[in-house]
Parts: C-alpha cells; sequence; structure tokens
C-alpha cells in the first residue's frame, strides 16, 4: 500500500508544493493535559480539616455536655437534699407531739366526751360535755429527777467499828489517847455511813419521780 | 518535566527507598512487639491495674432503705440523703479551733469534741482520715463545708452517708425500732429488724472515667443500678398511736408502776391501731435509753392477766349453753379449792349474785362456782381457741408465746385459778385479741401491724391480707358477754364506771392481777392491773385493752388502768367520728 500511495504521490504533478507541505496533515503527539492538581488539593485538604474540625467540635461539645450534665446531676442531688431537709422540716412541723404543745399554749385538752352535730339536720349526737382541766394529759415528759442528777452512792465496806477490836492493835500508845482516837473514828464512821444512807434515800426518791 | 529531576535525585532510587522504608518498619514494629511482650507476657494483671486506676472511679451507689410509713402514709422511719463529715487530721490540725467553731455553730454539735477529733491523735499521729460527724443532712453538711472553704481552711470533706430520721421520736419506737448510730449498718430490733431484707434493698456500683473531675462521655463505663428497698405501710395510726404513748405514761407515772402497755384494735379487721409501750425512747437517740426499753413489751413480757380472763371463761360457758347470764350463783365469802382458799378482792359475805353481777363485781369465787359446769378439758380448749399459748405473729420480733398449761396436767386448783387469769400467762397483744373476738361477735381475727402482705426476714408472709379468722364462740353467745361487760361500765353496778363514757354503750372488763416474782417464784406481792373492752358494745368498732405493770400504793383495774382505757377510746371514737348507736343499754340484773 504505502509503494501504491508512493507511486501515487510520485506520479502526482508538483505544483504549490510548499502550501501543500504546509497543508499536509501529520500525526500530532498525544498531549497529556492534566487537570490542575491545586483545587482537588484544596477539597481533600478541605475534607480532611473539615471532618477535624467537626469532630473536634463533636468531642468538645460532648465534654460540654458532660460537664452541663454534672453540674445538672449535682443540682438536682442538691435540690433533692434540700426538698428532704425540708420535709423533715414540715414532718417536725405537723408531728402531734408539736401541735398539742401549740395546743396547750392555747389552754386546749381533749375532749373528754365525744359529740357529733349532724350536719344534714343540725342535731346534736351524743353528750356534748364541756371540757375540764381533768381531761388534759401530760404530753411533757417529767424532768428527770435528783436521781438522774445524783451520783450512784459511793459504798465504803467500814471496818469493825466495835471499840475493843480496833484498840487492841494500838495497846503500845497511850491508853487515854488511843481511846479518845477510837471513839473519833467511830463516830467519824458513824457520820459517813448515815450520809450515805441519807444520799442513798434520796436518789431512791428521786428515781421514783423520774419514772 | 526537567523541573522534577533534582528532587527524584534527592529521593535516590526506588531501591534505596524501599530498603529504608523496609529499615525503619522492621524497627518499628520491633518495639512494638518488645512492648507487646512486655505488657501481655511479663506482668498483665499489675498493667491492667494501673490502667484501671488511671482516670476509672468506682463509686457505690447506695440503695435507699425503704421507709416505714403509718396507714395515712406519714412517715414514721424514713431515708434522707446524708453526708459524713471527715477530716486529713494531717491538714487540719493547724487550725483545728477555727474549723471546730465554724462546726459547731453551723451543725450544733460539741465544740472539744470536735476539737479532739480535728487533731492528731497522739495515738496514731500518721492517721489522715477521721470521722468529724456522721448522718448530717446533705445541705446542713454541705452548707458547713462550704463555710469552712470560704474560710480558707483545709482537710475536711464529705461522704456519702444516708440518714435514718425518726420524725416521731418516741412515737411507735417500741414497733419500728432503729438503725445502730455506731459506725457501721446493723439494725436494732424491731420491725426495722425483723423486715431488714424489705427495707435494705440492695446496694449497687458504678465504674465511670473521669478527667478533671467530669465524666469522660463515652469512655468506660459499668453501672450496677441499686435496688431501693420496699417501703412497709403499717396499721398504726400515728395520731392515735401518739395520744395512746402520752394517756399510758401519764398513768404509769402517776401509779409509779414498773411499765405498762396500752393496744387499740380495729374490732371489726383485727388492725392494731395502736400499740403503746411505757418505759419507751427516742428512736433518734437509741443510745440513751435502756436496753430493755427497746423492744415492745406488750409482745415480749408475760404476765398473769387475772380477772380480765373471766369474760373468756364466761364467753365459753355461754356458748356451751351451759348457763346464762341470768344464772344465779351463791356467793360465799371464802371457798376452799383443793387446799388452798380462794377470796374475793373485796370482802363480803355471801352474796347472791346473777352471772352478770359476777362479772361486774368481779367475783373470783362466783367464777370458780360457774367454771365447774366444764367438763375437763373444755375451758382449756376454750383458752387454746382464744389464742392464749399462741404467738400473735404480726411480725415483731422476740414476741414470747405467753404459757398455758398442757391440759393433762390441770388439776382441780389449775382449772379454778385459770378461770379467772391466775396460773396462765398472756402478752399483752394475745390478751387485745382473746377480748376482741367478743367484740367481734365470737370469731377470732389475728391481729395484724402490717397493713397489705409483708415477708419478715425469717421469712412469715404476715400483714393484713393474711389475717386468719376462726370461730371461737357463737354469735348470741358473743352478745351475751357484750352485755355482761357493759354491767362494768355501768354506774352502781360494776367495777369500773370511770372507764364508761357518757352517751355510749361501753363493754369492759377489769383486771388486777397477782404477779409472779423474777427471783422466788412465787406471788410477790406486785399487780398487774388491767382494762380491757370495746365500744360501742351493740356495734363494736374499736377494742382497747391497757395494762400497767406493778404499781406501787393501791391501784385497780378500774381506777388505774380505766381511766387510760376510756382517753383512748374516746380518742378514737372522736377520731375515726363513731356516733353513739342511740340504743338501749344493757340492763342485767347483777343480784338476785
Amino acid at each position: 500500500m504505502s509503494s501504491l500511495v508512493s507511486q501515487a504521490r510520485a506520479r502526482a504533478p508538483r505544483f504549490a508544493e510548499a502550501a501543500v507541505e504546509r497543508a499536509r496533515l501529520s500525526l500530532v503527539p498525544v498531549r497529556r493535559t492534566r487537570p490542575p492538581r491545586a483545587p482537588f488539593a484544596v477539597l481533600v485538604f478541605a475534607i480532611l480539616g473539615a471532618g477535624v474540625v467537626g469532630l473536634l467540635m463533636f468531642n468538645t461539645h460532648m465534654q460540654q455536655a458532660s460537664f452541663y450534665a454534672t453540674r445538672l446531676q449535682q443540682q438536682a442531688d442538691d435540690l433533692t437534699a434540700r426538698q428532704q431537709a425540708l420535709d423533715m422540716d414540715l414532718e417536725r412541723l405537723r408531728a402531734p407531739q408539736r401541735l398539742a404543745e401549740a395546743g396547750k399554749e392555747l389552754g386546749m385538752v381533749a375532749p373528754g366526751v365525744p359529740a357529733f352535730v349532724r350536719l344534714s339536720d343540725g342535731s346534736v349526737v351524743g353528750t356534748p360535755t364541756p371540757a375540764s382541766p381533768d381531761d388534759a394529759v401530760r404530753i411533757d415528759p417529767l424532768p428527770p429527777g435528783l436521781g438522774a442528777l445524783q451520783r450512784k452512792p459511793i459504798i465504803v465496806r467500814v471496818p469493825a467499828t466495835d471499840p475493843v477490836a480496833t484498840i487492841q492493835p494500838v495497846t503500845s500508845a497511850d491508853p487515854a489517847q488511843t481511846t479518845q482516837q477510837t471513839t473519833q473514828q467511830t463516830t467519824q464512821q458513824t457520820t459517813q455511813q448515815t450520809t450515805q444512807q441519807t444520799g442513798h434515800r434520796k436518789h431512791k426518791s428521786g428515781r421514783g419521780t423520774g419514772r | 518535566m526537567s523541573a522534577r529531576r533534582p528532587a527524584g535525585r534527592w529521593r535516590g532510587s526506588s531501591e534505596f527507598r524501599l530498603r529504608f522504608a523496609l529499615i525503619v518498619l522492621a524497627m518499628v514494629i520491633s518495639v512494638f512487639g518488645v512492648r507487646l511482650v512486655q505488657l501481655q507476657g511479663l506482668d498483665p494483671k499489675a498493667y491492667a491495674a494501673k490502667a484501671d486506676a488511671e482516670g476509672l472511679v468506682t463509686v457505690p451507689l447506695p440503695a435507699t432503705r425503704g421507709s416505714i410509713t403509718d396507714r395515712n402514709g406519714v412517715a414514721l422511719a424514713e431515708s434522707v440523703s446524708g453526708l459524713m463529715i471527715v477530716a486529713d487530721p494531717k491538714r487540719t490540725d493547724e487550725h483545728a479551733e477555727e474549723i471546730a467553731r465554724i462546726l459547731a455553730n453551723k451543725l450544733d454539735l460539741d465544740y472539744f469534741d470536735l476539737l479532739s477529733r480535728l487533731r492528731k491523735n497522739p495515738a496514731k499521729p500518721d492517721a489522715r482520715f477521721a470521722y468529724v460527724a456522721r448522718r448530717i443532712p446533705a445541705t446542713d453538711a454541705k452548707a458547713a463545708v462550704a463555710a469552712i472553704d470560704d474560710a480558707g481552711f483545709k482537710g475536711i470533706d464529705t461522704r456519702l452517708d444516708p440518714v435514718r430520721d425518726y420524725p416521731g421520736g418516741d412515737v411507735a419506737a417500741n414497733l419500728v425500732g432503729f438503725m445502730k448510730v455506731p459506725d457501721e449498718a446493723g439494725t436494732g430490733g424491731g420491725l426495722e429488724r425483723s423486715f431488714d431484707g424489705l427495707l435494705a434493698g440492695k446496694d449497687g456500683s458504678e465504674t465511670y472515667e473521669v478527667g478533671g473531675g467530669n465524666r469522660i462521655p463515652l469512655g468506660e463505663n459499668t453501672e450496677v443500678k441499686p435496688v431501693d428497698g420496699k417501703n412497709l405501710t403499717l396499721t398504726i395510726d400515728r395520731d392515735v398511736q401518739w395520744y395512746a404513748q402520752r394517756v399510758l405514761r401519764t398513768a404509769v407515772q402517776g401509779a409509779r408502776a414498773e411499765s405498762g402497755a396500752a393496744i387499740a384494735l380495729d374490732s371489726r379487721t383485727g388492725e392494731i391501731l395502736a400499740l403503746a409501750d411505757y418505759p419507751s425512747y427516742d428512736a433518734n437517740k437509741p443510745g440513751a435509753a435502756s436496753k430493755d426499753d427497746l423492744g415492745s413489751r406488750a409482745l415480749s413480757d408475760v404476765y398473769e392477766p387475772g380477772s380480765v380472763e373471766k369474760v373468756l371463761t364466761m364467753s365459753g360457758l355461754l356458748d356451751k349453753g351451759l348457763v346464762t347470764p341470768r344464772t344465779r350463783v351463791r356467793v360465799p365469802h371464802q371457798l376452799p379449792v383443793a387446799d388452798r382458799v380462794i377470796h374475793d378482792y373485796f370482802d363480803h359475805d355471801n352474796l347472791r349474785l346473777t352471772l352478770a353481777g359476777v362479772i361486774a363485781k368481779s367475783s373470783n369465787i362466783g367464777t370458780v362456782l360457774a367454771a365447774r359446769q366444764y367438763q375437763p378439758g373444755q375451758l382449756w380448749h376454750y383458752l387454746d381457741l382464744f389464742g392464749l399459748g399462741h404467738r400473735t405473729d404480726v411480725g415483731m420480733p422476740g414476741e414470747t408465746r405467753g404459757l398455758l398449761p398442757d391440759p393433762s396436767t390441770w388439776t382441780e386448783l389449775t382449772q379454778a385459778t385459770a378461770s379467772f387469769g391466775q396460773g396462765v400467762s398472756v402478752n399483752a397483744l394475745q390478751m387485745a385479741t382473746a377480748i376482741n373476738t367478743v367484740a367481734n361477735g365470737g370469731e377470732l381475727i389475728s391481729p395484724s401491724l402490717i397493713k397489705g402482705e409483708a415477708r419478715t426476714s425469717s421469712g412469715d408472709e404476715v400483714g393484713t391480707d393474711v389475717a386468719s379468722r376462726h370461730r371461737v364462740i357463737s354469735q348470741s353467745a358473743a352478745e351475751k358477754v357484750s352485755k355482761m361487760m357493759e354491767m362494768v361500765t355501768t354506774e352502781g353496778a360494776g367495777t369500773a364506771p370511770a372507764a364508761g363514757i357518757a352517751g355510749y354503750r361501753v363493754a369492759g372488763k377489769t383486771g388486777t392481777a397477782q404477779q409472779v416474782g423474777a427471783t422466788c417464784g412465787c406471788y410477790d406481792g406486785s399487780l398487774a392491773v388491767s382494762f380491757a373492752g370495746f365500744a360501742p358494745a351493740d356495734n363494736p368498732r374499736f377494742t382497747v385493752y391497757v395494762v400497767i405493770q406493778k404499781p406501787q400504793g393501791s391501784a385497780s383495774g378500774g381506777g388505774t388502768a380505766g381511766p387510760v382505757f376510756r382517753k383512748i377510746l374516746t380518742y378514737l371514737l372522736q377520731k375515726y367520728a363513731v356516733p353513739p348507736t342511740g340504743t338501749k343499754p344493757a340492763r342485767l340484773p347483777v343480784e338476785w
């Protein structure tokens, strides 16, 4: 084929050689046109940046939420505790003992005989009886008696008070002095005993009223 | 093209680059490998523990203890969030006075006690932990610690420490019990103990990572949720309970008695509306009370019921149809039985009493004579049916069974004394239940303290839902007994007109019983005076039983226990708006 073409070419009249030469089609080298790199890189970095920033913000937000939750939880705990404390106060104010004391201040006593007014016809059911001081019930505990303040009696075992027995160990001393000493001792012992006894008695009576 | 050449030259040939990367990778991987062997192979547990300690926090999640409420939902015992205040004595020692002053002012604590806790303990100078105050309501504790922080002192901190609060103080304290205050957990009797398993719940715990005091979101997190304790609702009415306790205290103190108990029952349901004991204690300060006063004497003390028991003897006789309220009895001034002689509490010549009169005048001799109508074993059978010698099982710990001697051991004397309430022993609730049987038309209802149903720690189901009923005497017999009991509170006929309430029909019975001393095992001259009854007699709503142990001086069932009975019953009738029935009071002849 190529030889035929070249023969034909050879045979063809050669006119306007220069123009033909110029107009001749020739194989254009393949031009590899690359898209510009910059936008793509920008896009990738943008996505990456957005991702990182987004993640960071998400994380920060979560942290913030966590702080907020902790704070709210704390607040809720505080408020619960406060409510409980107030409930306790309320309970104390509503306690029958306090109400009874308040009533007593006003001079009130529990009724001795129950009686009712029937609202439908206004009639009185029961025997209405005025309350009297006898109906009062003591609502306060008795003050602790003396027994609560007094110490337990200290019991001292007193040696035999028989003068003869006590004289014997001190025979060497002056007899007059010894007798005097002994009598003194005995009187002391007796007084000690009596005080103990009275103390004991007081203690007992104190306890009695203390109940 | 030509611009890239120099860079390629700088990087060197591809072969060189590959080798270089391989060497670097190999080095890095071998470092990792060594580390891996070190972590997993050599001592994995220690490292795991280290990792846990780093930022991982485990906090206990304490279960809230259930509350104990009365029948209207008013709390008798409740748990509130509380804190304990703890100190590091090494850091507080320097400013102990100032800190103690702030705490003493804010929390009403003892200054000198605080001072010793905040100072270094000479015995343990290196201690870095000391309790300063325990079970403080959270708000108070936080305010106090904040005040210390503001003042610039360090070394004070708080920790969780739930508070068990008893708003009523001594109201129902003997029933409810208390929590032990000293350092560790534990319960101190009453319902707090017998229902501990139900009330306590189960503590949980939570483990999570923290950073800077805050939870790290999405961090490691394990949680075992706490199971809160269940609430317990009682049949007690707090107001009635309070009033009963105050009336009882007044009476016991007035009679200079050793102790006392008062019980109010709903006649129709057997619900215990009040169960008062004296001496009592403040449940918030159980340590200040004597150990003997912490339980419920109404359940733990046994005593001989005395004349109140005559009601049961008569009930049996009437049920068997052996007598009527008008049966005539000739009552001599004394009656020999076996080797003993039975007397009445009052001197008299030969009396001619009806059976109603025997009850109204509380004649021992008359009762013994009437009880001779019984076949052997019959009286025992009735007393057994009335619940004597059986626990009431209301759910309280430490209840006594009482003593009903075995029928095989009964002699003529046992029969005679048992008929008027000596030689048998009961607890107060047993006796109240027995009397309530008459009020409830002859059917015994087991008493209940718990509303609904609850299981005790020992596994018994108790409560109103499982209350049992059984017939003891016929309806007509119960009505007859009720009329006989009405004569007791009738002016001019009975022993206790002071127990009657104007306008109401009140049935009652006095009791004055000799008690067996603790040491000698014989009657030592001490008494138990009691009064039992119910109203309105023809349609009973409330049954009240009062017993006062060992009064000094002159005391009697009618004169000492009767007014307590009347006051509690009056309060109940008024509070629950029970009007008089308006029917004619019973009029039975007492003499002939």
